[in-house]
């Protein structure tokens, strides 16, 4: 029972009245496509921290964050700890940020054509883009189903009801999405980063305030007898827990390197920031979030198999979370936690859609740009691409219903895509004799590894006890790297 | 308490502690920086 009234409602309207304002009155700063894609790179640091942080969390990184506290317990924040490990070193030594910075490119691919040559630009691109949406295209459905389910609309009455109130996840998320398309065509990255500002705001006040009251009202050592009750030292450490062990650990290591190096929205922060030096701060500034970002959804996962137990009538590991929050919120903070995962999913929807635009933009039409194009006609292909996105997100990952597990289906998107552009990097900036065959072969290896495990997973069940998704993870970002070492000594011999 | 407790305790407690300064921080200063990126964009323009 959802404890969602009248006042919440007006905390949520006066939210989302706030960010349209926001958004819409930065619109006039826009003169040209770099103001659009990278805010005339005018970028500073406590802005760029905000406006990263408020990217890299959307209901779907809390729904997945709680899932993995509610069945792994503590353990299941470690990627969080990893990837901020990640970004403090890639941050404090500037690891590949700086040159990519120092080049004054706006995306990855960019900087690949100076170096492996155009062809490898646009196989960058068009991996970059798959990668990016379909990576992206199951967070509208993601966050809706948590909305309704912690506003209490979950729940359907059997038949009898009207179009609109079977379609109410469907309608909230499209009013959501053309909210955000509104703010993100007119404004681009200004438009963004003033709007991810005060998202930032609203969502951070929103997570601690709830996770205060959690640990007042339920304490620590409560959530912790119910991971030792319920999954025992594996749920402390995930090197003894069955499921987990050192290939869950050393996937995850590589998978949040690759996120932090290659992961086109972050890397849009360290682009648009005024010089490397002030990326590189964003980066070592906003790295301790990344724990926060797992640990307290993780807690509030845990809080759910405290309260509910693990097999509750009805609740699924993905829903317990949210389940557990419509009954555990007073009036007040219930109408502050809706507008604060409202701002978490709208900050991620806008900058994803401008992200992959812009690559869309910048390296696949590239090719086909005549020369005499004016900076306005790329404004309006931008903005035509950004609303191009927009309706894709609601045909893809809305109104078709996705089948299979969500889960496998976000990890192995992100590893087609970052297994082999993360080594790219690597070589193009350290790597001397890297070439375009190594690249090609890279682009190559890394995405056919993660998508055969895939393909092999639903014709050979046996596949995933036998080799399992985090092998093949490392399987993919190794092949990328030794495809790109033996492809370009290969070129160089012949 | 165990080790791995409280590991896991200091760090729950350093994310509250950290991310509560950390947006109050950035509420301020943020601030400030949107006004000077847009001071920048009109000089420019």
């Amino acid at each position: 029972m959802s404890h969602f009234g009248w006042i919440d409602g007006g905390i949520v309207g006066l939210y989302l009245l706030a960010t349209m304002a926001a958004g819409l009155a930065v619109r006039r700063y826009v003169g040209g496509v770099e103001d659009f894609l990278l805010a005339g790179r005018e970028m500073d640091v406590h802005l760029g921290i905000a406006s990263l942080a408020a990217t890299e969390f959307g209901i779907v990184t809390c729904m997945y964050a709680a899932e993995s506290g509610y069945r792994y317990g503590f353990s299941g924040a470690v990627p969080g700890i990893l990837m901020a490990l990640a970004m403090f070193v890639v941050g404090w030594t500037g690891f590949c940020v700086k040159p990519l910075r120092d080049a004054s490119v706006m995306t990855l691919p960019e900087l690949f054509e100076r170096r492996f040559g155009a062809g490898v630009r646009r196989a960058s691109g068009v991996v970059i883009v798959l990668g990016g949406l379909l990576n992206m295209g199951v967070f509208l459905r993601m966050g809706g189903e948590f909305l309704m389910t912690v506003v209490g609309f979950g729940a359907t009455t059997a038949g009898g009801e009207s179009w609109a109130a079977s379609h109410r996840l469907e309608l909230t998320m499209t009013a959501l999405l053309l909210m955000v398309a509104v703010y993100t065509i007119l404004g681009g990255m200004l438009s963004v980063l003033v709007t991810d500002f005060l998202q930032f705001v609203v969502m951070s006040i929103g997570l601690v305030a709830v996770t205060y009251l959690l640990l007042g009202k339920v304490g620590f050592a409560a959530l912790a007898d119910t991971v030792e009750a319920r999954l025992g030292p594996g749920g402390f450490n995930p090197l003894v827990h069955p499921e987990m062990g050192w290939p869950y650990v050393l996937f995850y290591a590589l998978f949040n390197l690759g996120v932090v190096l290659t992961w086109q929205t972050s890397l849009q922060r360290v682009m648009a920031a005024k010089d490397s030096r002030t990326g590189q701060r964003i980066y070592v500034g906003t790295a301790f979030f990344f724990v926060c970002r797992f640990l307290i959804p993780g807690l509030w996962g845990i809080a759910a198999l405290h309260a509910l137990g693990p097999a509750a009538p009805g609740v699924t590991s993905l829903s317990a979370m949210p389940t557990w929050l419509a009954g555990f919120l007073p009036v007040g903070l219930m109408g502050l936690l809706v507008a604060a995962m409202l701002a978490a999913d709208m900050s991620t929807d806008s900058s994803y859609m401008l992200t992959w635009a812009s690559v869309i933009y910048n390296d696949i039409v590239a090719p086909w740009r005549r020369p005499g194009w004016t900076d306005q006609k790329g404004l309006l292909l931008n903005r035509l691409l950004v609303a191009a996105i927009g309706v894709f997100l609601l045909l893809y990952g809305l109104w078709y219903p996705l089948r299979g597990d969500l889960l496998d289906y976000i990890g192995v998107t992100a590893t087609i895509y970052l297994a082999s552009m993360s080594t790219l990097l690597v070589a193009c900036c350290y790597w001397p004799r890297a070439t375009q065959r190594g690249a090609a072969a890279a682009i190559v290896v890394g995405a056919a590894i993660p998508v055969a495990y895939l393909v092999l997973e639903q014709t050979t069940p046996a596949v995933r006890t036998s080799i399992g998704p985090h092998w093949s993870g490392i399987l993919a970002y190794v092949g990328a790297a030794l495809a790109m070492v033996v492809g370009s000594l290969s070129q160089e011999a012949a | 308490m165990s080790l791995a407790r409280a590991f896991w305790w200091l760090l729950a407690w350093a994310c509250l502690v950290w991310y509560s300064t950390l947006t109050v921080y950035v509420a301020w200063k943020g601030v400030r920086d949107i006004r000077r990126m847009l001071h920048e964009l009109r000089r420019r323009s």
